[in-house]
């Protein structure tokens, strides 16, 4: 099913645009600046951008058949992403030394490099570090490319240690979690740029004007992952997908493993279609990263969202917008809607209120915290969603353990805290 | 992670669990060996056979490495929402799940492939 879609779009977008120019629009991408925004289906063409981010995914899930890994979840997160953010900023050879660190770190650590491949999955989000030193600054060639292979490998050896500490952070409240790492290390790559004066290009690369394949892409392939749901499942999979709808979304969970993959295809498919619904209706542009936003929705679909607990985090991002006067339809504030849904989990743990005030923070902060690693970080708004939802859980966590009558989270119970109990 | 590290962060999931449930008394035992270690957990919580087959099915969950290695470093850190026992489950040998008449008791078995969980001396009983 997942090399139908990828192997599909990618034939697609080639259909449309045409082999040659398709081809030649793949080789500039590989040279082409991969910080944030640089959408690569304006850079190119949809043909060349598809085309980019059905390799970059089927190499994803060519790593995680020949790790004998399986294919669930957080693995379908995790090529969704792939297939998403390679229209914007990843592609083959940028994410490999990335991929390379993380296994060298494994070595380090003497631990299999499947224990370590959702890190090495999800740490491609800094490819454009490896980019950005191998194309954006001006050195000889024979001197940039070993660079920016050094900094990759260098950058992927560091994930493992910083992800672990991450996720104890957010507790698994932020399910980008490798957003916050990668914004993390970007922040000390970008520093190590800056210091030496160095000036980076700012602006977007955005595409206002996408094609109709574009348009429909989502649509497509969310009636694709609904019916192969309920053409596996039938009446299961509805009930499966209802149960999904009550559980908390917090890291790890996997939902092809608590309920039924049938149940998680619906799902997946419901949400492509509910948030590409959300942004025509704000008329938003649906762009190489609007599309890589709905894809990582959807993938995530499968780990930890489902419309129960997506829906107070976009109202929050939508309340934070119209407080600061910005159009629903604003690249940020689009953006910000789709990827905030990193924050689900709130929402799903401690309720709706907690969620809307999630969703209002994030896009307060993730408006500016892309500026802060200068778009090396490509999960911007995995970033600032851990940091969001770091702040938040140390209050609540505070307020919990000094408030004995604290209301208790949905499944916990501060009763053995209460010292009349001893 | 050390060894040390590793059982830190099992008894502190595992307390997690078992303190959610508000016990009036709960004892943990850790035996070890050069290739394996044994982690008992009995508490004064009365379980009915739902109950025990959820912790044996969340505690016997296949190998699954890809979230072990990542993930699995959550256990024990948990401060906030309930305790997460496929957490553990991930990365143990094995589980056994008992009632004890008076309470549940719940053995942990980690170890290489030359570890004989026979060899531990326990009591069966949790007296």
């Amino acid at each position: 099913m997942v090399l139908v879609i990828l192997v599909g779009s990618a034939a697609a977008g080639i259909a449309t645009t045409g082999l040659v120019p398709s081809l030649k629009g793949l080789w500039d991408i590989q040279s082409h600046p991969a910080r944030l925004l640089n959408d690569f289906t304006q850079a190119t063409n949809d043909g060349a951008a598809l085309l980019n981010a059905a390799l970059v995914a089927l190499f994803g899930l060519a790593l995680i058949r020949i790790n004998r890994v399986r294919l669930s979840g957080p693995t379908i997160a995790a090529v969704f992403t792939l297939f998403g953010f390679g229209l914007f900023g990843k592609t083959p050879l940028n994410i490999l030394p990335i991929m390379t660190g993380v296994y060298i770190a494994a070595r380090i650590a003497r631990k299999e490099f499947r224990e370590y491949i959702i890190i090495a999955l999800f740490g491609t989000a800094l490819g454009p570090l490896v980019s950005l030193l191998a194309v954006e600054l001006a050195r000889p060639p024979l001197l940039q490319i070993p660079i920016a292979v050094f900094a990759g490998l260098l950058a992927g050896i560091v994930l493992p240690a910083a992800a672990i500490v991450m996720l104890r952070l957010h507790q698994g409240y932020n399910l980008y979690n490798i957003g916050l790492t990668t914004g993390f290390i970007a922040l000390f790559a970008a520093a190590v740029v800056f210091g030496q004066g160095k000036q980076l290009a700012g602006g977007s690369v955005w595409n206002s004007q996408p094609s109709l394949l574009l348009q429909w892409l989502i649509p497509t392939i969310s009636a694709l992952l609904i019916l192969a749901g309920l053409s596996a499942g039938r009446m299961d999979a509805l009930r499966s997908f209802r149960r999904i709808l009550k559980l908390p979304g917090r890291l790890p969970s996997d939902f092809m493993d608590m309920e039924t993959v049938a149940g998680s295809l619906v799902n997946m498919g419901v949400m492509g279609i509910a948030l590409w619904g959300y942004v025509v209706l704000v008329g938003a542009d649906l762009s190489g990263p609007v599309l890589g936003g709905l894809l990582t929705v959807m993938g995530f679909a499968a780990f930890g969202k489902h419309p129960a607990n997506v829906w107070p985090v976009l109202v929050g991002v939508m309340l934070a917008a119209v407080t600061f006067d910005q159009d629903l339809f604003a690249r940020g504030v689009i953006l910000g809607a789709l990827f905030g849904t990193t924050l689900a989990p709130l929402a799903g743990q401690f309720g709706i209120p907690i969620g809307i005030l999630a969703g209002f923070l994030h896009l307060s902060i993730v408006m500016r915290s892309g500026a802060w690693h200068a778009g090396i970080g490509l999960y911007n708004n995995g970033f600032a969603g851990g940091l969001t939802a770091t702040l938040l859980l140390a209050v609540i966590e505070w307020y919990r353990t000094n408030n004995p009558t604290a209301t208790p989270a949905r499944a916990g119970s501060m009763a053995s805290f209460r010292k009349d109990r001893t | 992670m050390n060894r040390k590290d590793f059982v830190l962060q099992l008894i502190g999931e595992m307390a997690h669990y078992v303190l959610d449930t508000d016990p009036m008394r709960m004892v943990m035992s850790l035996h070890q060996e050069e290739d394996g270690l044994h982690l008992c957990i009995l508490d004064s919580i009365k379980r009915d056979d739902v109950e025990l087959e959820t912790i044996r099915t969340s505690l016997n969950t296949s190998h699954r490495p890809e979230l072990a290695g990542y993930y699995g470093s959550m256990a024990g850190y948990d401060g906030l929402g309930e305790a997460r026992l496929n957490l553990i489950g991930w990365q143990v040998k094995g589980a056994d799940v008992s009632d004890t008449g008076s309470g549940t008791r719940i053995d942990l078995w980690l170890g290489g492939e030359r570890f004989d969980p026979a060899s531990f001396t326990l009591p069966d009983s949790d007296d």
